[in-house]
């Protein structure tokens, strides 16, 4: 069955669909967008000419939850709110942390690679993934891995198609190893002004009770807590039981008052959401009028990089939010202004020395009339020819997603 | 002619072709492969890339070796050729304790790195039972687990970026921050086929600030089995839940004194690890869920020395198989744990109508088993048999949802029985990957892949 929303687009409700759809395309040389819960599409340029999308919303079941096991199957197409939702009837949940959880997909989520501020305490998200089944350009369907939470037999394929931007395959449904849903939550909000702040990351790096998340903010205030917008933050997130969130909480309390932090808020009720708001404020746009970068690096050189970044952008008399994970070492940019013809006027020379100061860093939102003229991945890998090759052999006609992924794969 | 260029490029010292030398490294801890052409000991990088670009040019097979403690004939030469041993490249290059992780080489021993670790209060989680001797490298190739990965996870969630050579003696990073696809995902257990590991970074963890550890015994297997279950059902995930059989607890007591239970049908040794109220609260929880299951002993180690004497002889448990027979043949299976009753029962019944004496000793928190066959080498009828009752073990996993290796590897020994778990178009996806990093099948040959499939052979 195929339930065609508009022109050239297919929502594929079953298997079949999906795999129907795709073979048709590769054989007559269509190009196809695959599309998840779309909320990340402000990742990678628009595909220089997309035939059909292809969205995988209507694969939405969870197909066993072995709750006794600890593991679970579900289609590539749940919303990830849904997904964890379904798991927590039974007290688990898997720890994919992607902004707008409510609506995307764990298929997309995963797809996109995107790697999640509770990686250092949880693992990352492909490493809960312990299974799947996609299907290729020419409707093959593939599996690999299986149902349960050890498994060396074959390579690791859903390692591979994580993180690929639906360029290799796309996902029908995903196996997982789920967790324990921890006992409590909280939020620890304190100011940070940036002169506290270097003395005040050491301090959360060597907290005795790792938090399952720690960010340093500054701005993004109407998107995490409605804030005045320039204030310096600390938000740190703990996880787990009552007890272990006591002594976190005097630890965390002390660590920051050594730092000169003198007031920190506690969170308990809303915890949840507020993680969620910081992890929805990474991609949050100002319409028309602002970009934000991602760049990866190591824990230690965070603020270094949220830094330089920020005042690169402010040389160009850019507005700036930035957000770097403490514990990861992710670092987050936005970079706008007050409306979209300044926006245009400043961002070209302001993304040129931003890619000369860190050619890593990639776009991960703002429109797409905005980004258009900038190649949003950055400096290409090392390995980049094996990722052609690859790219090559799994999707010869290049059907799935042309020219969205990283050296235009 | 490759004799001699090897010698040119690395070295005498670095070059073994002496008959008795080469005969060292046609075997691994599984069988005996073909004597090799040659056996090199790089000391670089550099003379990896220098070797390859040799070995490829005489059309030598190229076997990269770690210590050769696989159980299935992952490193044996199977078509000769060029092993690589990275015995000269052991080193730990560079900590970086801010950032908790360590650039190794890959034949750094794995104790070896957290022992260096140490001071500064990290260790490496993956602790294969032959950690004393094995590598990194070999780990990385096999994607090792071992008894703390129920809650560390396997070598694959602990390797940050890698630095391979390639088959063209090309050298090439993969980094789990670059943009791009999770090479380094790909490369993590695939036995040396398709790159060759020359340096890691990986991922170190804090000490635990607690770690305590406790032995129930029960007087059934199944309850054994069930309380498994039920602590995981608790919401407790230990950090190791291993479990030993009656056939296994004689022998392993003898030889290690560890105060186990020679009279039990069945012994859990639990591990928790973290902070001191939390480790009551699941003590207490553990204890609980365990006498539900109507555990006969509960144990909880008082000091370090009783812990590590427990833990001895859990790890040194296969070499106490020798009190039962001149040799012992390890299968690897999972299953999911609610099936581990299933499984042993399975175990059993491939093993008891042949005369086989069948010991259990395994990861039962991850729902892992090794079976350990007893039989005797000289005796031809024994062997057969007793590779007959590992075919029906496999099956048996496989019925019950499981599958055919859960940390050694498939290698050369399973690769025929990886058909049991993928379809024709899972295999020939896989061998996509393998096209594109070793066309022409020098690395590592006759290794997962069931004999004889490229792509179009699968079909």
């Amino acid at each position: 069955m195929i339930a065609s929303t508009a022109p050239g687009r297919v929502v594929a409700k079953s298997i079949e669909t999906l795999r129907e759809t795709l073979g048709r395309c590769d054989r007559e040389g269509l190009k196809v967008l695959i599309e998840g819960g779309k909320t990340l599409a402000g990742m990678g340029p628009a595909m220089p000419r997309a035939d059909v999308s292809l969205a995988t919303t209507g694969l939405d079941k969870m197909l066993a939850h072995e709750f006794a096991d600890l593991t679970c199957s579900a289609q590539s197409g749940m919303r990830v709110a849904q997904f964890n939702a379904a798991l927590a009837k039974h007290g688990q949940f898997v720890p994919i942390d992607v902004p707008l959880r409510k609506k995307a997909t764990i298929g997309g989520s995963l797809a996109a690679g995107w790697p999640g501020p509770r990686r250092h305490f949880y693992g990352r998200a492909r490493d809960f993934v312990i299974g799947s089944q996609v299907c290729l350009a020419d409707g093959t369907l593939a599996n690999s891995g299986g149902m349960v939470v050890k498994n060396v037999s074959g390579y690791n394929m859903e390692k591979l198609y994580i993180g690929s931007f639906g360029t290799l395959a796309v996902f029908t449904h995903l196996n997982f190893k789920t967790l324990p849903i921890p006992k409590k939550r909280r939020a620890l909000i304190a100011p940070l002004p940036e002169a506290t702040r270097p003395r005040a990351v050491a301090q959360i790096a060597s907290l005795a009770v790792t938090p399952a998340a720690a960010f340093c903010v500054e701005g993004f205030g109407k998107n995490i807590d409605g804030s005045d917008d320039i204030d310096g933050r600390v938000l740190l997130y703990f996880e787990g039981s009552e007890e272990l969130l006591e002594r976190a909480t005097l630890d965390a309390r002390s660590a920051l008052g050594k730092a000169g932090v003198p007031e920190t808020t506690i969170v308990d009720t809303g915890a949840s959401e507020s993680f969620d708001r910081t992890l929805d404020a990474c991609i949050a746009n100002k319409r028309g009028r602002s970009i934000t970068y991602r760049l990866f690096g190591t824990p230690g050189t965070a603020e270094e990089r949220a830094v330089r970044l920020r005042d690169a952008a402010n040389r160009h008399e850019l507005f700036t939010d930035v957000l770097f994970d403490v514990m990861n070492g992710d670092v987050f940019m936005r970079a706008s202004e007050r409306d979209a013809r300044r926006f245009a006027e400043k961002i070209g020379a302001c993304h040129a020395e931003l890619r000369e100061l860190e050619p890593r860093c990639a776009i991960v939102a703002g429109d797409t009339a905005a980004r258009a003229s900038f190649e949003p991945w950055g400096a290409v890998p090392p390995a980049i020819e094996k990722m052609r090759a690859l790219k090559a052999r799994f999707d010869p006609h290049g059907t799935l997603n042309p020219g969205r992924f990283i050296g235009g794969i | 002619m490759l004799q001699q260029r090897l010698v040119e490029a690395l070295g005498a010292d670095a070059v073994k072709t002496a008959p008795e030398d080469l005969a060292v490294y046609a075997f691994d801890a599984y069988s005996q492969g073909v004597m090799p052409a040659a056996v090199v000991l790089p000391g670089s990088t550099r003379e990896v890339a220098a070797a390859v670009k040799i070995a490829n040019d005489c059309g030598e097979p190229i076997i990269p070796r770690g210590a050769g403690t696989g159980l299935c004939g992952g490193a044996i030469p199977a078509r000769g050729g060029v092993v690589f041993s990275f015995a000269r490249m052991n080193r730990v290059l560079e900590v970086d304790v801010r950032n908790r992780r360590a650039r190794v080489q890959p034949g750094l021993i794995n104790l070896d790195l957290s022992k260096h670790v140490a001071q500064a209060g990290l260790f490496y989680a993956p602790d294969p039972s032959s950690q004393k001797v094995s590598t990194i490298g070999g780990n990385i190739g096999t994607n090792a687990g071992g008894p703390h990965c129920l809650s560390y996870g396997t070598t694959v969630n602990h390797v940050l970026e890698l630095e391979i050579v390639d088959e063209n003696g090309d050298v090439i990073t993969t980094s789990l921050d670059d943009i791009g696809y999770d090479l380094t995902g790909v490369l993590v257990g695939s036995e040396g086929t398709l790159a060759i590991v020359t340096s890691a970074w990986v991922r170190l963890l804090r000490q635990p600030e607690t770690v305590r550890v406790w032995l129930a015994a029960f007087d059934d297997v199944n309850a054994a089995s069930a309380a498994v279950t039920g602590i995981i059902g608790a919401g407790i995930i230990p950090t190791a839940l291993e479990m030993m059989d009656q056939v296994m607890l004689p022998p392993i007591e003898a030889a290690f004194h560890a105060g186990y239970p020679t009279d039990a049908a069945a012994v859990l040794l639990i591990e928790s690890a973290g902070f001191e109220d939390e480790m009551n609260l699941h003590e207490s929880e553990i204890r609980r869920v365990v006498k539900e299951h109507n555990a006969t002993t509960w144990r909880a180690a008082k000091t370090e020395a009783e812990r590590d004497a427990l833990w001895a002889g859990r790890k040194g448990a296969l070499g106490a198989t020798g009190r039962i027979a001149p040799n012992y043949y390890i299968q690897d299976i999972v299953v999911p744990r609610t099936k581990l009753p299933q499984a042993l029962q399975a175990v059993a019944d491939a093993c008891e109508p042949q005369g086989i004496i069948a010991g259990n000793v395994f990861h039962a928190g991850d729902g892992n088993l090794h079976p350990l066959l007893m039989y005797d080498r000289g005796d031809t009828k024994q062997v057969a048999a007793v590779i007959e009752a590992g075919n029906q073990i496999l099956e048996a996993a496989v019925d019950l949802g499981g599958t055919i290796s859960g940390e050694h590897g498939i290698g050369y020994e399973k690769r025929d029985t990886l058909r049991r778990i993928f379809s024709t178009d899972d295999l020939a996806t896989m061998s996509r990957v393998r096209e594109v990093f070793d066309p022409r099948r020098r690395l590592n040959p006759e290794k997962i892949f069931p004999a004889g499939v490229g792509c179009a052979e699968v079909q």
